[in-house]
Parts: C-alpha cells; sequence; structure tokens
C-alpha cells in the first residue's frame, strides 16, 4: 500500500491524541467529542485526534503507555491515571455526578430493596470499570442490602448505550448507567425507560493532561474547555458533548475521596 | 462455301481473337465481392466496435462499482474499531477483504496516516501521506481508491483499496478478439455468399457476352437460351430480339447487295461489250475498207501497197486488243506466298532497261531493306511491275528518269513507280484505271485494269499521284511477313 499511496512518511509528531473512555459507542463518542476536538485543533494551533478504545481494560493500558496526552475518563479510573502521570485540568460543570439505574416504563419494578426483588433478576452494566453507571450503583445497591453477584444476574454489554439498549429491549430487567447516556439515547428509547434510582454524587467527570505537556498548552487548553459556555461555537460543542454548562477548573484534591 | 461465307466465319474468328480480357480488378464478379466484403467489414467492424466499447464501459463499470461499494463497506466496517484502535477488529476487516477477487491491497489509516490494518501485514505501523479528498487513479493493470472515514462531517480515518484489473483488462482482450473473429467471419461468409450471388449473375452474362462477340464476328443467327428469369432473363430475350432483327436486316441487305451486283455486271457487261465495239470497229473498218480496195483490179500498185500495209497494221492492232482483253479476262485467283519482293522488282527492271522504248529512260531501283520478304503471288505481281514500269517508260517517250522505290511501313512494304513525264490529265485520273480508258492513243486501256484487280486480288489497291508535265507516282502496298 506504500506504492499504493506513493508516499510513505515518517510519525507525525505534531498530533495530540484526545483518548475518551468507551462509555459509549465509538461512533457516538466521535459524534459527541469531533466538535470539542475540533476545536482543541484551532487553540493549540496542532491537530488533536479523537481517539477511543475497545473497552475500560483497553483504554487504561493505553493510558499507562502514554498514548494519549488528553484523556477524559471516570473520576475512578481517573485516580489510577494520576499515578500514571496525568493530572486533572478541569471537570464536567453543574450537574453531580451519579450513576443511575433505570428500567423499562412499563416494569413493575418501582423500588429496588433486598425483599422486593423479583426472583430471577437480570441487571446489565456497561463495563465492571464505569464508575457511575457500575461502581457506583453496585455501591448503592450493596448498601442498600442487595447482593447484586448473588440475587441478580449480571450482564457486562461493553458501553452504556448497550446496556441501555439491553434493557430497552428486555434482554435485561434494569441497567446501571447515568444521566449524560440516558440523555444521548433516541428520544423514544429515553422515553420507553424509567430511572428508579440515583446514587449520592460523586465528583464530576475529569479531562486530565500528560504531566509532560507543554504548560503553556495546557494553559489553553484549561482556558478553552472552561471559556465554552462564553461563545456561541463553544455552546454548540458542548451541546454535541450533552454538557450545557461547560466545564469547571479542577485539582486533583478533588478526587481523594474517590475509592472503589 | 462461298466466299462470303468464308469472310464471315473468318470475321467471326477474328472477333474470338480480338476479345478483350478483363483485368480481374475490373470484373462485375470482383467487384461484388469486393463491395459485399467491405460493407460486410464495416458494419460488422461498427457493430463490434460498438458491442466491444459498451461491454469494455459494463466491464470497467462493474468493476468500479466494485470497488467502490468494497471501500465503502471497509469504511463503515472499520469506522468503530478506527476510532477505537481496536487492531484485532480492523485486521479482520483488511481479511476478509484479502480474499475477496481482485483484491491488490487495502488498508486502513487513522486521521494521521497511521497505518491500523492492512492486508500486507509489514505495513501495519507505518505512516502515509494520503490527500484529505476521496480519490480515484486509474494505473496500467490497477484500481486505486480511497476514502475517508468520516464522523459528524470530520475526517477521522482513511480507507485505501487497490485493486487489479487484469481480470477486465483480459476480458475485454477476450471480447476484442471475439469481436475480430465476428468481423472475419462475417468477411469470409459474405464473400462466399457474394461470389456464389456473383456467379448466378454473371454466368448468364458471360453467355449473353460470347453470343455478342459471335455476332460481332459475323454470325448473325447466334440466340442465347437464358433459364433467368429476372433482369438478365429480359436482358436476353432483347439480345434474341435484336438478333433476329439483325438477321432479317442483313439478309435483305445481302440479296439487294446481290442484286444490285447482277445490275453492275450487266451494265459492266454492256459498257465493256460497247468499249470493245469500239475499239475494234475502227481497225476492223480499215481491214474491211483495204480488204475491200485489194479486190479492185484497177487499183494501182501503189494503192494497193498501201492497203496491204493498213491491213497489217490494223489487223496487229486488232491482235493487240484481243490479247490484252484475254489477259483482262483470264486473271486466275492468286495464289500468295513468301519472296523477296527487292529480287523480283531488280528482275523486272533488268527486263525493262532491254525494252526498245526504254533506251532514253533511265531506271533506278532503291529498296529499303534488302531482301524484304512479303505475301504475293510472284508471276501476277512480276506483270503488275512491268504494266506500272512500261506504263511510265512510255510516258516518257523522249527519255527521261523511272524511279522504283521499296521502303518497308512496320507490317506493310510500300511500292512505287514514279516517273518524269507528261503526267495524266485530272480528267483521266479517277477513271485511269478502268477497261479501255487510255491517255495514249496506241494504248488499249486495259494495262492499268489488269494492275487494279491483281492488286484487289492480294488486298490492296492502286494509288495514282500525277501532275501535268511534271510526273506521276503509281504505288501500292503488300503485306510483309
Amino acid at each position: 500500500m506504500v506504492a499504493a499511496s506513493g508516499c510513505a512518511v515518517a510519525r507525525p509528531q505534531h498530533y495530540y491524541r484526545f483518548g475518551v473512555l468507551p462509555l459509549q459507542s465509538p461512533t457516538m463518542l466521535a459524534g459527541m467529542f469531533l466538535p470539542l476536538t475540533d476545536a482543541l485543533e484551532q487553540a493549540l494551533h496542532r491537530p488533536v485526534e479523537f481517539v477511543t478504545a475497545p473497552n475500560f481494560a483497553s483504554f487504561m493500558r493505553r493510558v499507562r503507555r502514554h498514548e494519549y496526552n488528553i484523556i477524559y475518563l471516570n473520576p475512578l479510573l481517573y485516580t489510577r491515571a494520576r499515578r500514571w502521570g496525568y493530572h486533572v485540568i478541569v471537570k464536567v460543570a453543574g450537574e453531580p455526578f451519579t450513576g443511575i439505574l433505570v428500567v423499562r416504563r412499563d416494569s413493575p419494578i418501582h423500588v429496588l430493596g433486598p425483599h422486593n426483588l423479583p426472583p430471577g433478576l437480570r441487571i446489565g452494566f456497561p463495563d465492571p470499570n464505569a464508575y457511575a453507571a457500575t461502581i457506583m450503583t453496585r455501591q448503592y445497591m450493596e448498601a442498600r442490602g442487595i447482593h447484586v453477584n448473588r440475587d441478580m444476574t449480571v450482564k457486562y454489554f461493553g458501553s452504556q448505550d448497550s446496556a441501555l439498549m439491553a434493557v430497552y429491549y428486555g434482554m435485561v430487567d434494569i441497567a446501571g448507567t447515568w444521566f449524560p447516556s440516558l440523555r444521548s439515547m433516541p428520544r423514544h428509547v429515553q422515553q420507553s425507560l424509567r430511572v428508579i434510582a440515583q446514587t449520592p454524587p460523586q465528583p464530576q467527570m475529569p479531562i486530565a493532561v500528560r504531566d509532560d505537556m507543554p504548560a503553556p498548552a495546557i494553559r489553553r487548553i484549561t482556558q478553552l474547555l472552561t471559556h465554552l459556555t462564553g461563545t456561541v461555537q463553544g455552546r454548540a460543542v458542548l451541546g454535541h458533548l450533552g454538557f450545557s454548562r461547560g466545564f469547571v477548573v479542577a485539582h486533583n484534591s478533588e478526587y481523594n475521596g474517590v475509592k472503589p | 462455301m462461298s466466299v462470303m461465307e468464308l469472310d464471315r466465319a473468318e470475321m467471326a474468328a477474328a472477333a474470338e481473337q480480338q476479345a478483350p480480357r478483363l483485368s480481374i480488378f475490373r470484373t462485375l464478379r470482383f467487384r461484388l465481392v469486393l463491395s459485399v466484403a467491405i460493407v460486410h467489414a464495416v458494419l460488422m467492424g461498427a457493430f463490434v466496435w460498438s458491442a466491444v466499447n459498451k461491454q469494455s464501459e459494463a466491464i470497467r463499470s462493474e468493476l468500479q462499482n466494485r470497488a467502490h461499494s468494497l471501500i465503502t463497506l471497509m469504511a463503515v466496517a472499520s469506522t468503530n474499531a478506527l476510532l477505537a484502535e481496536d487492531l484485532g477488529s480492523l485486521a479482520e476487516v483488511t481479511g476478509r477483504v484479502k480474499h475477496l477477487p481482485d483484491v491488490i491491497e487495502g488498508a486502513i489509516l487513522d486521521v494521521r496516516g497511521h497505518v491500523l490494518a492492512s492486508t500486507d501485514p509489514h505495513e501495519v505501523g507505518h505512516y502515509l501521506q494520503v490527500p484529505r479528498a476521496r480519490t480515484e487513479i486509474r494505473g496500467r493493470h490497477r484500481l486505486r481508491l480511497q476514502e475517508q472515514i468520516r464522523v459528524a462531517g470530520q475526517r477521522v480515518g482513511t480507507v485505501l483499496l487497490e485493486m487489479s484489473t487484469r481480470h477486465v483488462q483480459s476480458e475485454l482482450a477476450a471480447t476484442r478478439d471475439e469481436g475480430l473473429l465476428f468481423i472475419l467471419l462475417a468477411l469470409v461468409v459474405g464473400s462466399v455468399a457474394a461470389w456464389v450471388l456473383s456467379l448466378l449473375i454473371t454466368r448468364n452474362l458471360h453467355t449473353l457476352m460470347a453470343a455478342v462477340r459471335r455476332i460481332g464476328g459475323g454470325n448473325l443467327g447466334v440466340r442465347v437460351d437464358l433459364q433467368a428469369r429476372d433482369e438478365v432473363g429480359l436482358l436476353g430475350n432483347a439480345f434474341n430480339t435484336m438478333a433476329e432483327s439483325l438477321q432479317r436486316i442483313s439478309e435483305q441487305v445481302h440479296s439487294e447487295h446481290e442484286k444490285r451486283t447482277d445490275a453492275e455486271r450487266l451494265a459492266c457487261v454492256g459498257e465493256l461489250s460497247a468499249s470493245i465495239a469500239h475499239e475494234i470497229r475502227n481497225p476492223l473498218s480499215a481491214v474491211i475498207n483495204s480488204v475491200k480496195l485489194l479486190d479492185r483490179t484497177d487499183l494501182p500498185a501503189s494503192d494497193r501497197a498501201q492497203s496491204i500495209a493498213i491491213l497489217n497494221t490494223e489487223s496487229l492492232r486488232l491482235q493487240r486488243i484481243l490479247n490484252d482483253f484475254l489477259d483482262f479476262a483470264r486473271i486466275r485467283e492468286s495464289r500468295l506466298i513468301e519472296d523477296d519482293i527487292c529480287a523480283l522488282i531488280g528482275e523486272v527492271a533488268g527486263l525493262i532497261r532491254q525494252h526498245p522504248q526504254a533506251a532514253a529512260v533511265t531506271v533506278e531501283v532503291e529498296c529499303e531493306v534488302c531482301p524484304c520478304p512479303a505475301r504475293y503471288d510472284p508471276d501476277q505481281l512480276r506483270q503488275v511491275v512491268w504494266n506500272l514500269m512500261l506504263n511510265a517508260v512510255q510516258a516518257m517517250p523522249d527519255g527521261g528518269e523511272l524511279q522504283v522505290r521499296i521502303v518497308r511501313r512496320g507490317r506493310s512494304v510500300r511500292i512505287s513507280v514514279t516517273d518524269n513525264g507528261c503526267g495524266i490529265p485530272d480528267q483521266l485520273l479517277d477513271k485511269i484505271v478502268r477497261p479501255f480508258v487510255t491517255g495514249r492513243k496506241q494504248g488499249t486501256g486495259l494495262g492499268l485494269s489488269i494492275v487494279q484487280r491483281i492488286l484487289m486480288q492480294h488486298g490492296t489497291t492502286l494509288s495514282i499521284v500525277s501532275h501535268m508535265n511534271v510526273g506521276t507516282e503509281m504505288s501500292f502496298e503488300l503485306e510483309v511477313v
């Protein structure tokens, strides 16, 4: 194919790679984040490549290998990334970071309790490492005396979208997810689902940068992200992301309390 | 066989021999075959060219569509895996593409040009500079396509695909060869068909042509029997009608000619009889008167001697007239042989030099080519030359020059006898060869008539050019061997 294209080149060093945790399908994530990477390219005067990963584990392996310059991930995974040379610069503003449990609108399940669980209940999660959708909702249910692994049949679907579509099609009875993913689903899917529980809030989803990035670039990224709400173009970017209130500056200390 | 029938047979043979032989390129048959072959070649060529073009376009289009479908499918199938940098899934895509027909190479690149998957595993990990637009490049045997993978309007990667067109080329070549074969076949079939058709048409034309040649040779009894019911058949019928008409007219003409000839013969006999009577009457009257005088007993001796002298002179004259007339009447058929004319003329010239009337005449013989073989009857031609030379000598009673020239002219030889005598009056020139017409008192007027008859039997005539008090040239031509 080198012969076919006619020009092989050395590895381009000028690209910044923006790694996004595979919370949803890659195409959907691309639809959300490509406007943002476009805006970052204009701010940094360097191309920014949007990438995600097949699953959480792969994503974190790449984080550990420093394959991304900028990452968007959940608070729990960020605590690991921090150890591997990344630091948070902003986080999603406004909306509390909570996990939710959803059922079909016509489901008989309205309240979760250890004594009113129907037998053979099936629950679906995106990924074992999905913080809000899996870990926080599991913690929520365990705190209420529900032993998830014992009382329910657990299935992992790889992404938030898949977990939501699974409950929509009746493949599971309950799905663990979070509000941004629910809002990104088609309207008829949203209207067919019902939220039955919401976990206590945690620090919001962070955007972190690799420690070896130049300080001026980090400053420009931070400035861009925190000022998106001030411009029409910025609000359009946020509209694609589903984060209407934009980003605010965040610090590592805010995530000290995040634990699995 | 009469003379006329003999002439007709000779004319027919001559016509057959002189019939022009057509070059094969000028024959109707050749032109018909050539026309059909050209029409076949042009029509089939155009048809095959159009068919091959359409098929070629269809084959190319099919390959192009297949390539576009495949690269689009690759782009769709690899979008998620590309965004997730799921190399395994991408490798699965390129692995499947690799085994499809005509695929040479396929690769999936991210937005940086980083090869994430390829049908050639050695290329994975390399970086390529790829255009940002969708492209299609046609090489000699390759079709290279490049399709961008776009999400939300933005390019996130590129799919490269290279397909071989050898299969297409071989199909096109096969189609072209098949077309050429069809053209060749059409040429052969068309030519054979045209040949057969031309045979059917020209067979009757050849029959007609042979009949026309025989008619041209004088055989007016020729008829054609064409079985065709087409235009050639109509032509054959028209030909038969024309031949019948010609034969009828010819017979009428022949009959009229015989009648006229008979009338001319009778007139000639009458004229001849009158001439003979006229020529004989005067000497005969003199003889009768002299005999009457001699019968008188009282005739003086001097008158008796004079009467006897007149009797001798006029009786000799009567004898000469009768001898010449017998010579004229007894001219036999010519027996032509091949012989040297120069020798004959030299011989006659020798005799004329010894003639008493030629004592003051200088006789010269010029032979351009000697010997000069020609076809003639030696006895008759000797008489012709003798008569002409004697005429010339008698035209110069006071002496002069007599020239005989033998000149070769192509396939003939011209013999001329020229004198510088008194010449022939103009009023006699056109009838000098008639019997008993002469410009001399002592002449019988049969010498040139004999010459003319003999020459006519040799297929030639006597030409006379004369100027009063300057001289006369008499000439004729003979066929050389």
